[in-house]
């Protein structure tokens, strides 16, 4: 019977074999054996004794083993099946040009072709097994358009097979290899569509059958040596978790972020449902997607994912004490390691409190930055709704661990909510959440050493305050919180050397300028609702002008920062300070006319700085068509003040000339 | 005598789309080793072995057939005008290094022809996925070849003969006995380049490789040389450029430790926006770039912006404003 397909890998003393043909209908068992012993060594080859193999013939085994695998794939052949069997199924072994990425072809696998269990089946897996070895062999010695033709033929072999538990596990792992090797050209439709077709094959397998398929290092192994049940499973769901990981990879490609972002989810979910995972690692990539989903507003997924990173990093072990590190370079390590990568995910924590509190305001909030009552009473109302829905998502397939882990997960959530805080209570929660990470944080990226990390912490600790005070209804309770903020950043921004953190800086007198305003507006509207008639006592003047000056010094540092050493006001603004840049001219302008004096010098000579400052922004507005995009809104108030202070300015002038 | 690479620059002529679209032309050619660019910054000057104008005809390297090895190859952007640089154009009114090289190498060899015999040869191939296709071989005779059940095995291989020599094993050589000859080869070459339906040769991958060898016998010592001149029209290399090699490469799953450690690359490139990037050695923790004052922070110029509007009115309705009653 002539032999189809493959032809170009024989060799040509395997030719002369087929003429010889055994007539049997089976191989007799030490024939078998020697076969088994061939590809046992072969593996053996490949993958153990291939790390030792020298620098100078890096591929020594590996070249043994491919001719071992040869070996076994001509003893095979040789051996036919059945009478008649193998013609029945030759119609289904298309003749297509060896070039052409066969796709997949998902729906034929479990319709067409020879039974999985039968003798045909079977010989034609154990072929494609051999392929597919010969493949990966060739693959690994970068040998790729060989590895590709063998790969191929394994995927022409099981072409000619039903997928079922006996060949299954080699259906998804030669699309897996085939997927890796077209993305390595930058194919990477054609590597989607591999592991897109492994994908589907897994799923339907699962759903039609889902007993524990045989492994392919089983076709050539004893019946001793057979895999347990756990272990074909074991192995046969890792190859699918290689498939998620890869199409992860695949889609993240291709920019379908979202998609890419599911199979992460799904990749990790596995590693841990199959205790395949390094626990750091997995931590941080748990605590990395977090932040994914925190950027999608999906605060569910995002609470699931840090609370098991919080739960998986615990798995990781016991910090070495002290002094272990100091005994041992290794422990010493470790040590760093562990604290480091464990105040990492408290750093996302941190982002997860911040970033439900923001979003929470952004949602409650009216036109000028206040609470919005009504939208509270509204969103409390459609609140009651999807808290249910929350209960029925987290049913969903998206649950990360284990039998052990699913309560300590769980119980970690239950520390914060996932839904939008509506008042104060609420939002207090979620603050010391946030408050308590930022202490955990700080433990290990103290100031000395970690000097930008310790400064982003504060910064979104000051940030946890801001977003709390939006809550709190006590203004005077609010001015305290705002009164941290300063503590907090005031020393640290003055303290900084201001050559080399000059952006760091920049940042913190921005925030400090506006938190003095805060206070500033706090003060005011306290003293207003206090006095009758809206006239304030000299203490509360004072403490006003303070913070409104202190407001006004740190936009005026910030605009100095910009300047030349010598002093002079940069001609033209880049675009990362422009916007900033002009609104602190804006703002202190603005403060200048809000200070508070019985002094008409001294109220003139505030009028002169404010205008000075409107007529600044005009004017370089005016000279750069790039700036009025970044400030409409200040440009065309200052436009306003320019035209209308002059004229305060001499009513002012003209009075003070007739009070002399 | 040392090999030697050199490095040759030539202008090509600005094409016709270019042409009608205007614009100017921004490389010229200084003096023979020299050409400047106009740049952003300012006219930079770079040195070349030998430049050629686009004036000049397409100049031939005439130091080939003495035995030794020469390669040349064209590099550059699709679009550079590496093959029109290689092969010329369809009409041959500019005909490239290709077919002036053949030309070349005939006409010496007939000034020697008293002297010596000549025996020219060429191979030509495409490299494609990894692969080598015999040029020669028309595609649609191979896949008839590989349905045969004794057909030979037609792959091209590289190897190093004793001597050290590389040649590709498995391709088929054919002679030529003058550069007509030659050049039909080469068309017919280029023609099997185009028939496989399989391959894309949009694809920017598929490089082609041409090898003429030719066997010099001096008639009067008897001694044989054989030289071997290479002509190598590369694909596009604007996928090459693309962040170094392979960018979509995926990353294997490592058998040994359980690592999937592209999974930490993929999930922090999800987003540009991450609010915080827990691996430390990532490109991206190096490059984030953060604003001086986040958006969230213009709610409080709401406020002012709102106080400062009702100041405002009241200034222009006349009335005397004080920010604060003393």
């Amino acid at each position: 019977m002539a032999v189809k397909c493959q032809r170009r890998l024989l060799l040509p003393s395997c030719s002369r074999m087929t003429e010889k043909k055994t007539n049997m209908a089976s191989i007799n068992s030490v024939e078998w054996r020697s076969i088994c012993d061939k590809f046992t060594n072969a593996q053996r080859l490949a993958e153990t004794e291939s790390r030792n193999d020298p620098e100078n013939d890096p591929f020594r085994s590996k070249y043994k083993a491919r001719e071992l695998l040869r070996e076994v794939y001509c003893s095979l052949k040789s051996f036919e099946a059945g009478d008649g069997e193998e013609d029945a199924g030759g119609e289904n072994c298309e003749q297509r040009p060896p070039d052409q990425p066969v796709d997949g072809q998902t729906e034929d696998a479990f319709s067409q072709g020879f039974s999985g269990d039968s003798p045909a089946g079977m010989r034609a897996a154990k072929l494609g097994a051999v392929e597919y070895y010969l493949g990966v062999n060739h693959v690994d010695t970068e040998e790729l358009s060989a590895g590709q033709e063998h790969l191929m033929n394994c995927m022409k072999m099981l072409e000619k097979c039903r997928a079922s538990s006996e060949n299954v596990s080699l259906f998804i792992h030669v699309r897996n290899q085939l997927g890796i090797l077209w993305a390595g050209r930058d194919e990477t439709e054609t590597a989607q569509g591999f592991l897109e077709s492994a994908e589907s094959i897994y799923q339907r397998y699962m759903k039609e059958d889902g007993r524990p398929p045989t492994d392919m290092t089983e076709y050539f192994t004893t019946e001793e040596n057979l895999l347990t049940h756990q272990e074909r499973t074991k192995r046969f769901e890792l190859a699918y978790t290689h498939t998620m990981y890869y199409l992860a990879q695949v889609y993240k490609n291709l920019g379908e972020n979202e998609r890419a972002a599911t199979y992460c989810h799904s990749t990790l979910q596995r590693q841990l449902q199959l205790n395949q995972f390094s626990p750091m690692e997995w931590s941080l990539n748990a605590a990395t997607l977090s932040q994914y989903y925190i950027t999608k507003g999906r605060y569910m997924e995002g609470r699931h994912c840090l609370a098991a990173a919080t739960v998986i990093s615990g798995l990781a072990g016991e910090v070495p004490s002290e002094a272990a590190a100091q005994e041992s370079e290794t422990e010493s390590e470790r040590r760093e390691q562990l604290q480091q990568k464990r105040a990492e995910i408290a750093r996302c924590w941190i982002k997860y409190c911040l970033n439900l509190l923001q979003d929470a305001k952004k949602l409650l909030e009216d036109n000028i930055g206040e609470l919005d009552t009504d939208r509270q009473d509204e969103l409390k109302r459609a609140r009651r709704q999807e808290e249910e829905e929350e209960e029925k998502g987290r049913k969903s397939a998206l649950l990360f661990g284990s039998e052990d882990t699913f309560d300590s997960i769980a119980s970690v959530e239950e520390k914060v909510m996932c839904l939008f805080p509506l008042d104060f209570t609420e939002a207090r929660t979620v603050f010391l959440v946030g408050q308590n990470y930022v202490t955990q944080a700080k433990e290990y990226f103290q100031m000395d050493g970690y000097v930008t990390d310790h400064i982003e912490i504060l910064q979104d600790h000051s940030s946890l305050f801001r977003a709390l005070a939006f809550f709190e209804e006590d203004l005077e309770r609010r001015c305290k919180m705002h009164k941290r903020r300063v503590d907090m950043l005031e020393p640290i921004c003055n303290d900084l050397n201001s050559r080399y953190y000059l952006l760091i800086r920049r940042q913190l007198m921005f925030e400090l300028a506006e938190t003095y305003n805060e206070m500033m507006d706090l003060k005011l509207t306290l003293a207003n609702r206090q006095a009758d008639n809206h006239s304030l006592d000299g203490h509360t003047i004072k403490k006003f002008n303070h913070l409104c000056s202190a407001s006004a010094k740190y936009f005026q540092m910030f605009l100095d920062s910009l300047c030349s050493p010598e002093g002079k006001p940069p001609e033209h603004l880049e675009e990362e300070v422009l916007r900033p840049a002009l609104v602190a001219r804006f703002r202190v302008a603005r403060l200048h006319s809000k200070l508070i004096s019985s002094s008409p010098p001294v109220q003139l000579e505030n009028l002169n700085r404010a205008l000075e400052n409107y007529k600044y922004v005009v004017q370089y507005c005016e000279a750069h068509p790039e700036a009025p995009a970044a400030v409409e809104t200040e440009l065309e108030l200052s436009t306003e003040m320019v035209g209308l202070l002059p004229l305060k300015i001499n009513r002012l002038k003209s009075r003070m000339a007739a009070n002399n | 005598e040392e090999e030697k690479i050199r490095v040759f620059c030539r202008i090509r002529p600005v094409n016709r789309s270019e042409a009608t679209q205007g614009g100017s032309v921004v490389v010229a050619k200084l003096d023979d080793y020299s050409v400047t660019v106009e740049t952003q910054r300012g006219p930079r000057e770079f040195q070349f072995d030998k430049v050629f104008s686009t004036e000049a005809s397409q100049e031939l390297m005439q130091s080939v057939i003495d035995g030794y090895n020469v390669c040349i190859f064209a590099y550059g952007q699709t679009g550079s005008g590496k093959t029109f640089t290689m092969v010329g154009d369809k009409d041959q009114k500019n005909p490239g290094i290709m077919p002036r090289s053949f030309n070349g190498i005939f006409d010496i060899m007939r000034e020697n022809g008293s002297k010596f015999d000549f025996k020219v040869s060429a191979y030509m191939l495409e490299l494609y996925n990894d692969r080598l296709q015999d040029l020669f071989v028309s595609q649609a005779g191979e896949a008839h070849a590989q349905t045969q059940p004794h057909g030979p095995t037609r792959r091209v291989e590289i190897k190093r003969n004793r001597k050290g020599v590389v040649f590709a094993q498995g391709a088929e050589t054919k002679e030529a006995s003058s550069a007509q000859e030659l050049y039909a080869l080469f068309q017919q070459a280029c023609a099997n380049r185009h028939i496989s339906a399989t391959m894309n040769v949009e694809s920017s991958r598929s490089h082609l490789i041409v090898g003429i060898m030719v066997e010099s016998r001096n008639l009067t010592i008897g001694s044989v040389n054989t030289g071997k001149l290479s002509l190598v029209d590369l694909a596009g290399s604007e996928r090459a450029a693309k962040t170094g090699a392979k960018d979509h490469q995926l990353k294997e799953a490592n058998s040994i430790n359980k690592s999937l450690s592209a999974l930490g690359d993929v999930i922090s490139a999800l987003s540009a926006e991450l609010p915080h990037v827990p691996y430390r050695n990532s490109k991206l923790y190096a490059t984030r770039v953060k604003a001086i004052t986040n958006n969230a922070q213009r709610n409080v110029d709401s406020k002012e912006i709102a106080q400062l509007k009702e100041v405002i009115m009241k200034l222009k309705s006349g009335q005397a404003v004080e920010e604060v009653d003393v």
